[in-house]
């Protein structure tokens, strides 16, 4: 199994606040990972760290092989595609458009995009499934229909790891399903690794084999999902009762 | 494992599809060409004296193009078409082109649909430069370049860098900090103009002549000094159109999209910085150029940038040269009322057409 | 979201214009007839003059901002570009020769009125000018002309002399300049000279008589009243003209406080703005004037403020004017006749 992703000893802080501490993450090709935990307690951070937006103040990290204090953006975003998060849009952009975006990191600077990256792009659309979008301006598209286009975009990057925060955050219950239902399409059909930023702990429990619990910028948990939200975990990090949430493995 | 959902329906088309008329860059370039050669035409035939046209035909052949012809014109018709019309045509074009180009840039690197050349205090420089070359009695002209105008460069230049450098000292955001930053330089400086013009005495012509912009003074120096500025730092944007397409999102989806963004942002900062600043030293304070036209070339053929820079450096030549020709015949009226006058209607078109939530 | 930069510019502008507008503004209405008797726009012909013989060009002038202006030769194709300089030119005999002229309210010389106006206060036509193939052009120094034209023209090959005069003798001293420019040196000299003997005559008839306080109002805006600054023209003029002045206390400054005027108590009131609808009515009735000896004994007179200051030929017949509003039992010889 070749590593996509690996933390050693990070520590990271956010404007002098140290926010991660001792992380060690590993990541193996085609796995499928949520990463949970409750406010604050650095989910987010360590994917800007995985990403190669914030530097750790200590430990390694290591993107497909390669160090990552050693790649130029293009080649951190060649490996490892993020979700954006709620983005806004000043001017009008059709659906191509938006998902065009994500070849950005593969066509020619100066000439643009090539045929591959076209078909790329066409790929993406047809596989999450917004073709019939084809045309629209992306700012009147509804909630669900703007979270596919991301993803799409995010999959016309065609990098190995495909990393989301929240992504399910304004969906109603049948978006929110849907969209895990094709995360666990893109793992599993194109093995494509998936890191998954979740609140939603149903979510987490339901489609991710793997799950990592964070915890005051600690990893408290990192395992399958009954393993890891035992009850009594639950009860600690979340602070609340353990029946609100339903683990079914 | 999970249970499978039922799969999405595609939903009805709300709204009527994007751009049916998107899609032709080559027709709104070679339409563009034409209306920039049909403006050098006019420009160099009319004017306050008549020319008869096969004279300025055969001036303009028999000085550009070196044919040997026999001279029917004066000499006085000469020095017309070549010394002041041709000049004057070729500046309007050139200024035109820099202000698109730095609108298209500020808007890009902004992502702020309302942002011009001027956002960052550029013009509250250059109009402070100006003022104080009026208001210094001396008078020095340094290979056909006044004190007024290369007081002006700077003063651009120098407004840029204040608020680039407050900006980042400040604890906004990147993007709002550079924005609410030119607002507060650009009102101070502003103030200072007020207090200039208010001591200039008889010289409050001169500065209020800059203020409204104009190429009466249009001149081959002024045209070659600013010309390789210009084009240069164009094409230096151009390269980069890469990096406005990769900042459509945000800035945080750039850098995941590879864009090192401050790095970029300080390089096309500096670049459109430039190139405005070479247009407004030598043809003053024009507005809505640089506003207006990405606006319309976005709506025809989209967002990106490679597209949008040429056909609005295009768009600008020729809605600035057309705007000078229609000024000069309207009496020699100032060319910013008449950009004014195009411009503004559009504005409000823009404004409209902007919703208040253009979040994604 | 922050207001475009340039609308914000362009309104402190707007305000500037607004400024601009009313202090250098110009009517419509002419103004009063002034109490000289002799009339100005006399038929007489004055000898004609020939332009002095081409041993006099080219020729290298230094004009009165220090710019070394050449004149290769005879000037025979002149612009004047500001309206004293038109009626010099027409004074020294080489109206003639005379292609173009400024826009001028006063209308003086008639003989000029036929001219093509190539530059208002708006701009310069330079086109036309070059059209016109000018060989000198006359222009007004402190921006009376826009540097920016006077620096094209010259980038054009045509020399432009630029003149601007602040006190009556450099005033005189231009109508010699001009004279030189254009090759009738003599009779610039000779005008110059019938000036001078006119500014004594002046000076001998008002000598004896007491001198008066006198305010002389330059101009309106809004509330603030405008009189003349230390050391100006003006100031130069009135004294010549046998009053005296009251100034605004400061040479740069010509706004004049109501609290200086009520100290100084001027004895006679002269309206140079009389031309421009401020009447002696209007003024009587100003807040706080009416303890001022000039509105309690009305002595307040409109006066044509374009004679009295134009740095030209009819110089004398200004302070003509000045010492008659000043003076009303003064006797003065009549004036000569100063168009040819």
């Amino acid at each position: 199994m070749t590593m996509v992703l690996r933390m050693t000893g990070v520590d990271a802080a956010y404007r002098q606040v140290p926010v991660l501490r001792g992380i060690d993450l590993s990541v193996d090709a085609g796995e499928r990972l949520a990463l949970i935990g409750p406010n604050g307690a650095g989910k987010s951070t360590l994917l800007r760290v995985a990403a190669g937006l914030l530097t750790p103040q200590r430990g390694e990290v290591e993107l497909v092989g390669r160090s990552l204090a050693g790649l130029d953006r293009m080649a951190v975003a060649r490996r490892l595609a993020v979700v954006p998060q709620e983005p806004s849009l000043p001017f009008a952009a059709t659906v191509e458009e938006i998902v065009g975006l994500g070849r950005l990191p593969h066509e020619d600077p100066f000439r643009g995009a090539r045929p591959a990256d076209r078909a790329a792009i066409a790929a993406a659309i047809e596989r999450v499934g917004v073709g019939h979008l084809l045309g629209r301006d992306a700012r009147e598209l509804s909630l669900g229909e703007r979270q596919l286009v991301l993803i799409a975009l995010a999959v016309a990057q065609a990098a190995p790891i495909l990393v989301l925060d929240e992504p399910t955050v304004h969906l109603d219950l049948r978006h929110q399903v849907s969209t895990m239902e094709l995360l666990v399409d893109l793992n599993e059909r194109d093995g494509t690794t998936i890191v998954a930023v979740l609140h939603d702990l149903s979510l987490a429990v339901h489609f991710f084999p793997r799950i990592v619990l964070l915890d005051g910028g600690v990893v408290a948990g990192d395992g399958p999902p009954g393993t890891v939200l035992s009850p009594d975990r639950i009860r600690e990090v979340f602070g609340v009762d353990p029946g609100f949430v339903r683990v079914a493995v | 494992m999970a249970v499978r959902s039922q799969p999405l329906a595609p939903p009805r088309p709300r709204v009527a599809r994007v751009g049916a008329t998107r899609r032709r860059p080559v027709l709104l370039a070679v339409a563009t060409g034409m209306l920039l050669v049909g403006a050098l035409v006019l420009g160099v035939a009319m004017g306050t004296v008549t020319i008869d046209p096969r004279d300025t035909l055969g001036i303009l052949g028999h000085r550009l193009l070196g044919l040997d012809l026999p001279v029917t014109w004066t000499e006085q018709a000469e020095v017309i078409v070549m010394d002041l019309r041709l000049p004057r045509v070729l500046t309007t074009m050139l200024v035109g082109m820099a202000l698109a180009v730095a609108g298209v840039t500020f808007q890009g690197l902004l992502r702020n649909p309302l942002a011009d050349p001027y956002v960052l205090g550029t013009a509250s420089g250059a109009a402070l430069g100006a003022a104080i070359a009026v208001l210094i009695p001396v008078r020095s002209a340094i290979l056909g370049f006044g004190l007024l105008n290369g007081l002006a460069f700077l003063g651009a230049l120098a407004a840029v860098l204040v608020v680039y450098r407050l900006a980042r000292l400040s604890g906004l955001a990147p993007l709002t900090g550079l924005l609410l930053t030119g607002y507060a330089v650009g009102s101070l400086l502003a103030a200072g103009l007020a207090m200039a013009m208010y001591v200039s005495g008889a010289g409050l012509r001169q500065i209020f002549g800059y203020l409204l912009g104009g190429f009466s003074n249009a001149s081959w120096e002024h045209l070659l000094g600013a010309f390789p500025l210009v084009v240069v730092a164009s094409v230096l944007i151009l390269l980069r159109a890469r990096t406005l397409n990769g900042l459509l999102l945000g800035e945080e989806a750039a850098a995941h999209l590879g864009i090192d963004v401050r790095r970029e942002r300080r390089i096309l900062l500096g670049l459109a910085s430039l190139v405005t600043a070479a247009a407004v030293a030598i043809s003053g304070l024009i507005g809505f150029v640089g506003l207006v036209v990405p606006h319309v070339v976005r709506l025809l053929v989209g967002p990106s940038a490679r597209l949008v820079l040429p056909l609005s450096a295009l768009g600008g030549a020729v809605l600035l040269a057309y705007a000078d020709l229609a000024a000069r015949l309207l009496g020699d009226i100032p060319v910013g009322v008449v950009t004014a006058l195009l411009g503004a209607p559009f504005f409000i078109i823009v404004l409209r057409r902007s919703r208040a939530g253009y979040e994604l | 979201m922050p207001v475009p930069v340039c609308a914000r510019v362009a309104l402190i502008a707007l305000l500037a214009v607004v400024l601009a507008a009313c202090t250098g503004g110009t009517a419509g209405t002419t103004g009063p007839e002034p109490t000289a008797s002799p009339s100005a726009a006399s038929a007489s012909v004055a000898p004609s003059v020939e332009p002095s013989p081409t041993a006099e060009f080219p020729v290298t002038l230094t004009d009165d901002e220090g710019t070394a202006v050449d004149i290769p030769a005879t000037p025979q194709k002149i612009v004047s570009l500001t309206p004293a300089a038109t009626e010099i030119l027409f004074a020294i005999g080489a109206g003639d020769r005379v292609v173009a002229k400024v826009e001028d309210v006063a209308n003086h010389p008639p003989q000029a009125d036929a001219l093509p106006v190539v530059a208002t206060f708006e701009g310069v036509d330079t086109e036309q000018i070059v059209g016109l193939a000018a060989d000198l052009v006359i222009a007004g120094g402190n921006f009376g002309t826009p540097p920016d034209a006077v620096a094209k023209l010259r980038s054009l090959g045509i020399p432009v002399l630029v003149v601007y005069a602040t006190t009556v003798a450099a005033a005189l001293a231009d109508i010699e300049l001009i004279g030189s420019s254009v090759g009738a040196s003599d009779a610039a000299k000779d005008l110059t000279a019938s000036m001078r003997a006119g500014f004594d005559q002046v000076a001998t008839a008002t000598g004896e008589l007491p001198a008066p306080r006198v305010f002389y109002e330059t101009g309106t805006l809004d509330l603030a009243v405008y009189g003349i600054a230390d050391d100006s023209v003006y100031e130069e003029l009135l004294t010549m003209a046998g009053a005296a002045p009251v100034t605004t206390g400061s040479a740069t400054n010509w706004e004049m406080s109501t609290e200086i005027l009520v100290t100084a108590d001027p004895e006679i009131i002269l309206l140079g703005d009389g031309a421009y609808g401020v009447t002696a009515e209007a003024v009587a009735a100003r807040p706080g004037w009416d303890v001022l000896t000039a509105v309690k004994e009305g002595a307040i007179v409109p006066v044509d403020d374009i004679v009295v200051t134009r740095p030209g030929p009819r110089l004398v017949e200004g302070l003509h004017v000045l010492a008659r509003a000043i003076h009303p039992d003064v006797v003065l010889p009549s004036l000569a006749p100063v168009v040819p």
